[in-house]
């Protein structure tokens, strides 16, 4: 074998020298695209029958010495090979055709392996860098969607650096991590997500790590969906992975190619809740007068006060013997008009090129933003600096670096319930307040402590009207929530190529966040500074012990692969690879939260520092972990012509986090493709069917958990109260508790197996072409930590259980309805339908509960789709009508819980539409989910100040619409017992009342570019510009009951537990203009 | 530091070599699952202090709250909204959350964990383990009824704890302090000493205490099973038991995280005053021309008017109709001033001294026992007043004078129950008010509360225990459903 192939090496090797001595003349021309005339920069021109060749520099010219009557072999990527007989001529100019039959199209899969698409037995649809950031958005996450079908992506505030999560085919775990795998030039890197403040309650987004890739510096996305595509990745991948290649340079170019990119983004916000405007502040003083008797409270964030008048009155504090007046009326706009106009510029610079051997690509990106909150508070920085270069050695050694340093500064407000919760104490204005006039902090009237007018300073005093919340520039001046990140993601490959069919690639990644993050709560007390008209007391004071605190969070990652592939024609139809591998990897984190004393805080005012706690320091968090993971895995690829394609995998992992006796884990994969349209290529339906391939796929992946899962352990006492807490040490004595999880010693390995048929069609030369999945994953032993009874003495367990089903259908469609030399229009759409179902959870047991806040629980039970709300909530007689109390009119709860729907869509879709006419070019992408469901805090907590729209209207003389109270055993109709609706809202609705539809379309993003001719830029320094107006999550239309917040909103960000709006930072639409411009 | 860092790299480099060769390092390279952070095992003595502390955070604060409310000692302030929905008698499952997980995962799961420890020596501390978790299942029943036990605690081995009848707990309260004096009547163990948040370790006060808590459980069903209070009573008799001879309590500090937890709440809630004097306490006292009442209650700020000596006060739920009044504070010496960090230093009170003759007085009183029940209650309304920095002095001018100290004028066995509830339920006033409102759903006494003015019951309606929690609800498949906050429980006969 070794010396036939040696023997033909040598042949291969004199034949090429001796043409070295025949008659030989010099050929240059260039090489351009038809679709749009410009020169096609690397193409290959090569000798027919010999390795000689050359490749077009960056203008598409190239030349070559060839002997006359030879023939030249013309090709790139996704055109069709020209081949042209060198006759007379000196000049030969080619122009490509684009391969209409897509058959040379590549997609990079697993492990940064390049492989033809039509091979694939996997649906693997890509996103090329254009469609990534036309629409402007800072994510690349974000930026996916509504391009590919079965991808479920949710993008909290869609400010820059909010969380955007990512969900393949529904999730596949019940509790664990159900993300897509994030993947950068082989390496798969860190996506995880740490919502700053206690719990989703308080929570400050500081986005995932995701966000930290440029969306600039990449080239294309792959999403692999299935377990089938990603199985050489391992556990991490049953959940998919976004294959994401960066850009890199090109062989050959003449000149360094310089791009600069610039968007300047405006935000503004985008929704915000349906208001009533009839009732201002304060509430009732007695129901049953005739008419009804007001109380109007100054300090009241309420609006359950007297219907307005429109009569000029009195508001908030009499300072200094005066006390303001406005009209008595709806300040219609006072929520919107306290947010500004976000800016974010980012701008990219990039240097590319090459040699005959070397390449590189350095991309620099800034990224300054300044959020839709007043001041600076809402602000996120990211600077990055990437680096790729290959070379090939002449030994046969090649060489490969990608590195990526980020350094990203982050200020959020929260939100939640807290008061640092800005856009809580925002919600809570009663609606005749002028929110936005009471900015000016140094106004008596609006700020925390202040001078009067004889000279002597009230700094203990403040004058803002409300008692209950704090004026929300305040608490943007003084509650600060900040993180550091700095981050370096890098890996070096070495190829070693010692024979023709032998392929040794080694590639060893590190990814390294540091994640340094600082909460900033002011020390204050204040007293009221109205002493006199009796409306505030001393007891309306505003205090705060203050705190700081520091969280630090270290991820070290690496990763080791080492891939051997070897590959065989066995004659001109039948070729084949087989590669085996092995990879390591080795997780580390450290944690630490270290607090000044909570309930001492500070000492100092204004000085924030752990030395300056008033009591001891709290050291809320100091963990640290270590992972490590082996895998050995082989990958064995069979082709017959270009119609039949076979692929298995397998691999095996050993993990420390599992028990020993269970860590190691096997799991296989098999997947085929057969290109049918290639037997029909002679027939007259190649007319119309252009392309046809059918695929199929099954295979399991297996999965470990986190570490230290399996032993019960014990901790530092802290016993809770609702708002305070008794810590240990207690005085000199230490004290241990039980801790929360129960550990579980006999852990399996998760294992997700799934199924996948489908197929790719193009009909009339390409012009339409469609694409159908129909998949099923089964996971089964799922790993889970399950909160369970309170009563058992835990809050958690953690168990192998359960099996979790998704099945579903994906359709992609593209056409092009007109295509002429000046105008093409295109048109695309996508469709995804899952269905997730719970097959079986423990022996016995049909119902585990996930997760939950607010009265609110998420469960899995069997024969429900995952994550189904289960809550207490209005009782309803049989034909649907709310049970009320006869004695007060308010509706009855419910005995238990009852299921209340689930956050996953019934289905969602994309249409999308692209016209060109000359050189400008319109973008248009929709996007839309149906049927999941979203409870909303933004509803509850304006349903209690009697803001919301829905506390308008009647609030007494009338019965609870369509309501029964039960007389003598029957349900009779309410028409008689009236309520108050004030009682009702504020006296605790039920939380199953604030689960409201979550469907809604968004026009997700649009691009208006115009791309200037050479002709044009003849005499200019530049080779391209293009400016543009484009942009993302710009118009929003829910559900007809969500009258409340963009259900994308979330509280967990990217968190498992989703579906929360817990009156969390709202989103935001992005618009702006960009100006690309290369040199 | 860096050095280090390098020589890891280099480590982990040549260890990834070894594995690419084979898998000969592999196990040993795996195997690196133990937590460092967390230890897998506890001493006894140091759960211990874990369950005081649970019981202190109960008892101290989230009970207290809802306590002191319901027997209208305090009342919601105008000024704040925190305790709106105690005042209004209806409160969502989630409200009570987290004093359930405190009950369970923090007292009873701790508590459990020392009993069952099988290490030597640990009698003394095994009995005060007994004797805490008797003390947790009854506060826990009186609030909620029917509660799980024999599942309880037991971690998957019972994934969904079934619930107990209130009955059943009872009973095995009264078991669990029985196991408990024994263990404490070991002759040889180890005291677990200063890790005693309560008695530093003292082993006689323990068994008093077990003692006065038994008195306290059999009184309890003393109306439900008369003939089985009687009985359990009159077998703590035989045994000369000692009771409490002072409060048996845990001392707070100023410490951040060490104070009195209802004091450490109100901070948390940025110093918010949420809890004023209420009318129906302040006038009860009032018509005593009792002094207490201005140890209990603060003066209203001298802002209002010059001669601002008075102790203002509201009707019970009536912050709505009282906007701006300006109304007296508890004090700190019952813990419940949010701006006076004297509140702090604040004792939780478990079972008080005072309450202990109360209880001894009604048992001879009803002839459970024998002794000198005017002579016992006489001590109760005494030790009350010196708790409250008055004197046996102030408390005897008090006792001969206040119309609801007259246990001389009482005739009927009603009648002296009437007066020694009533004045237990004075003693009671800030410090124990979970217990005084159990009392009064016990035996109707005193008969001067009324409805909130806030409630959202319908009329005449009054809580008479909690709801469970909707931790419960959402996850526990024995859940029995929610039992309505108007149904009593099961020893109470009243209504």
């Amino acid at each position: 074998m070794k010396h036939k192939l040696l023997r033909i090496f040598m042949v291969c090797f004199f034949c090429s020298a001796s043409m070295a001595f025949a008659q030989n003349k010099t050929i240059t021309g260039t090489v351009t695209a038809r679709e749009d005339g410009l020169p096609i920069p690397g193409a290959t021109v090569k000798l027919q029958g010999t390795t000689t060749g050359a490749q077009t520099n960056a203008n598409g010219k190239y030349s070559l010495s060839v002997p006359a009557g030879s023939k030249l072999a013309f090709s790139f990527i996704g055109y069709t090979t020209q081949i042209i007989t060198v006759g007379a001529q000196t000049t030969i100019d080619v122009t490509l055709v684009s391969d209409a039959k897509a058959l040379s199209e590549v997609v990079v899969t697993a492990n940064a392996i390049v492989r033809e698409k039509r091979s694939l037995g996997y649906s693997a649809p890509t996103v090329k860098a254009d469609e990534l950031t036309e629409g402007g958005s800072a994510s690349a996450i974000s930026a996916l969607t509504g391009r590919v079908a079965g991808v479920n992506i949710t993008s909290t505030s869609a400010s820059p650096g909010s969380s955007s999560r990512i969900v393949l085919r529904g999730g596949s775990s019940i509790s664990g991590n159900n993300q897509a795998l994030m993947v950068v030039d082989g390496l798969p890197i860190d996506n995880s997500s740490i919502t700053g403040g206690a719990d989703s309650r308080s929570s400050v987004d500081f986005g995932n790590r995701g966000n930290d890739i440029n969306p600039d510096d990449i080239a294309s996305i792959t999403v692999l969906k299935g377990p089938a595509a990603a199985a050489l990745y391992g556990s991490r991948a049953s959940n998919g992975a976004l294959i994401i290649t960066t850009k890199s340079g090109k062989k050959n170019t003449e000149k360094t190619s310089i791009n600069f990119n610039s968007q300047n983004t405006f935000s503004s916000i985008l929704k915000l809740p349906d208001l009533q405007n009839e009732y201002g502040q304060g509430y009732y003083d007695d129901p049953t007068a005739n008419p009804v008797t007001y109380i109007n409270d100054p300090r009241e964030n309420g609006s359950w006060g007297a219907p307005f008048t429109g009569v000029v009155q009195p508001w908030g504090q009499e300072i200094d013997g005066v006390q303001q007046t406005k009209a008595y009326s709806a300040v219609k706009n006072n929520l919107k008009d306290f947010f500004t106009t976000g800016y974010a510029a980012d701008n990219n610079l990039s240097f590319s090129g090459g040699s005959d051997k070397s390449t590189f690509f350095l991309g620099l990106n800034a990224l300054n933003s300044n959020g839709i909150l007043p001041g600076n508070s809402d602000s996120y920085n990211k600077y990055g600096v990437r680096f790729n270069g290959n070379t090939d050695f002449s030994n046969k050694f090649s060489a490969g670096i990608s590195i990526n340093y980020s350094n990203v500064s982050n200020s959020q407000a929260a939100g939640g319930q807290n008061a640092s919760s800005v856009y809580n104490n925002l919600l809570q204005t009663p609606r005749d307040i002028p929110i936005s006039q009471l900015q000016d902090l140094t106004n008596k009237y609006n700020g925390y402590g202040y001078t009067d007018a004889n000279g002597i300073a009230h700094p203990n005093s403040y004058g803002y009207y409300g008692a209950y919340v704090l004026n929300p520039y305040f608490v943007l001046q003084n509650f600060k929530n900040l993180s550091n990140v700095n981050r370096v993601t890098g890996n070096v490959n070495l190829g070693y190529k010692p024979l023709n069919w032998l392929n040794i690639t080694e590639r060893i990644g590190v990814d390294n966040i540091s994640d340094r993050r600082r909460f900033i709560t002011p020390k204050y007390n204040f007293v009221p500074a109205d002493t006199e008209s009796g409306n505030y007391s001393a007891a309306d004071r505003q205090t705060n012990v203050g705190a700081y605190q520091i969280d630090q969070y270290n991820i070290t990652e690496f990763v080791h692969d080492l891939m051997v592939t070897a590959s065989h024609k066995f004659n001109e139809d039948f070729q084949g690879s087989f590669m085996v591998g092995n990879n390591i990897r080795q997780r580390g984190t450290s944690t630490t939260q270290t607090s000044t004393n909570t309930s001492g805080g500070l000492v100092v005012p204004g000085w924030y520092n752990l030395a300056n706690s008033n009591g001891p320091v709290n050291v809320i968090t100091d963990n640290i972990s270590k992972r490590r993971l082996v895998g050995l895995y082989a990958d064995l690829n069979l082709s017959y012509k270009s119609l039949i394609f076979l692929e298995g995998t397998a691999r095996n992992d050993w993990s420390s986090t599992l028990p020993v006796q269970n860590n190691s884990f096997f799991y296989p994969s098999v997947s085929g493709s057969f290109v049918f349209s290639e037997l029909l290529k002679s027939t007259s339906l190649a007319n119309v069917l252009s392309y046809g391939k059918l695929r199929s796929s099954w295979a399991q992946v297996g999965n470990d958990t986190d570490p230290y899962q399996l032993l019960s352990t014990f901790a530092r006492t802290t016993i809770n109260g609702s708002f305070g807490s008794t810590t240990f040490p207690f005085g000199s004595v230490p004290a241990l508790q039980a801790g929360t999880t129960i550990g579980n010693i006999n852990l399996k390995p998760e294992k997700t197996s799934s199924f996948e048929i489908g197929t790719e069609l193009g009909f009339f030369n390409n012009r339409i072409s469609a694409d159908f999945s129909y998949y099923k994953n089964k996971s089964k032993n799922q790993i889970l930590t399950i909160p369970i009874p309170n009563s058992t003495g835990y809050g958690f367990a953690l168990i192998n259980a359960g099996e979790l089903q998704n099945k579903g259908v994906e359709v992609s469609l593209r056409g092009t309805v007109v295509k002429t030399e000046n105008f093409s229009w295109d048109l695309f759409a996508t469709y995804t339908k899952n269905n997730s179902e719970v097959i079986s959870l423990l022996p016995g047991i049909d119902q585990i509960s996930l997760g939950g806040f607010g009265g609110m629980g998420i469960v899995a039970a069997v024969g429900k789709p995952y994550g189904e709300f289960y809550a207490v909530t209005n009782q309803k007689d049989s034909q649907g009508r709310t049970v009320i109390n006869p004695n007060t009119g308010l509706p009855v709860a419910t005995s238990s819980a009852q299921y209340l729907g689930s956050y996953n869509p019934n289905y969602q879709a994309s249409f999308g539409t692209s016209v060109k006419f000359k050189q400008l070019s319109l973008n248009v992408l929709f996007d839309t989910k149906q049927g999941g469901k979203l409870y909303s805090r933004t509803k509850d907590i304006t349903g209690f100040n009697g803001t919301s729209a829905e506390t308008g209207g009647p609030r007494f003389g009338v019965p609870f619409p369509n309501s029964s109270y039960l007389k003598d055993g029957v349900y009779v109709p309410n028409t008689d017992v009236t309520y108050v609706k004030q009682d009702l809202y504020t006296g605790g609705v039920n939380p199953g009342v604030d689960i409201i539809d979550a469907s809604y379309v968004k026009l997700r993003s649009a691009a208006l570019s115009y791309t200037f001719t050479k002709s044009q830029l003849r005499g200019t320094p530049f080779g391209a510009l293009t400016i543009g107006l484009y942009g993302n999550n710009l118009f929003l239309w829910t559900s007809k009951e969500n009258k409340f917040v963009d259900p994308e909103v979330n509280s967990s960000g990217a968190g498992n537990a989703q579906g929360f709006d817990f009156s969390s930072q709202p989103s935001v639409r992005n618009y702006g203009i960009d100006l690309k411009v290369s040199f | 530091m860096r050095t280090n860092n390098i020589f890891n790299h280099k480590k982990l480099m040549f260890l990834f070599l070894i594995g690419s060769i084979g898998f000969t390092g592999c196990k040993k390279f795996l195997d690196i699952n133990q937590n460092p952070n967390n230890p897998d095992s506890a001493d006894p003595s140091l759960l211990l202090p874990t369950v005081q502390a649970a019981d202190g955070q109960i008892v101290g604060n989230a009970f207290q709250v809802l306590g002191n409310i319901y027997a209208e000692y305090w009342t919601q302030s105008p000024s704040a909204s925190q305790y709106k929905v105690v005042e209004q008698y209806v409160q969502a499952n989630s409200y009570y959350d987290r004093v359930w997980n405190t009950i369970y995962r923090n007292a009873l799961v701790n508590a459990q964990l020392i009993i069952n420890n099988k290490g030597a020596g640990l009698e003394y501390t095994k009995g005060m383990a007994y004797v805490l978790k008797a003390y947790t299942y009854q506060v826990a029943t009186d609030a909620f009824g029917d509660i799980p036990l024999t599942q309880a605690l037991q971690g998957n081995a019972y994934g969904s704890p079934k619930y107990d009848t209130q009955q059943a707990v009872y009973d095995s309260v009264f078991n669990y302090i029985d196991k408990g004096i024994a263990l404490l009547n070991t002759k040889t163990s180890v005291s677990p000493g200063n890790q005693d948040l309560i008695f530093k370790g003292d082993v006689s006060k323990w068994i008093a205490f077990a003692n006065t808590l038994k008195l306290r459980a059999y009184l309890r069903i003393s109306y439900k099973d008369a003939a089985k209070a009687k009985a359990g009573i009159a077998a703590l008799y035989q045994t000369n038991p000692t009771f409490v001879a002072q409060d048996a309590a845990i001392q707070y500090s100023t410490v951040g995280g060490n104070e009195n937890p209802f004091y450490n709440e109100m901070v948390g809630l940025g110093k918010t005053q949420n809890v004023v004097a209420s009318g129906t306490a302040v006038l009860a006292l009032k018509s005593n021309n009792d002094p207490r009442l201005r140890k209990l209650y603060n003066k209203v700020p001298s802002d209002n008017t010059p001669a601002g000596d008075t102790i203002a006060y509201i009707l019970q739920g009536t912050y709505q109709q009282n906007p701006t009044k300006k109304v007296s504070f508890p004090t700190p010496l019952v813990a419940g001033d949010a701006n006076d960090p004297a509140s702090a230093t604040v004792p939780v009170k478990l079972i008080s001294l005072s309450e202990s003759y109360f209880l001894q007085a009604e048992a001879v009183a009803r002839g459970f026992a024998v002794g000198d029940a005017t002579a016992l209650f006489k001590s109760g309304v005494t030790t009350s007043f010196t708790a409250t920095g008055l004197t046996a002095a102030d408390a005897n001018t008090y006792l001969a004078s206040a119309p609801d100290a007259n246990i001389a004028g009482a005739v009927s066995l009603e009648d002296k129950i009437k007066i020694i509830i009533t004045q237990k339920y004075y003693a009671m006033n800030g410090l124990q008010g979970f217990e005084a409102w159990t009392e009064y759903r016990r035996t109707g006494y005193p008969t001067f509360l009324v409805v909130s003015k806030a409630s959202l019951l319908g009329a005449g309606l009054m809580p008479q225990r909690f709801i469970y929690p909707n931790s419960e609800v959402t996850t526990n498949l024995s859940y029995p459903g929610t039992v309505p906050v108007t149904t009593p429980l099961w020893w109470d006969t009243t209504n």
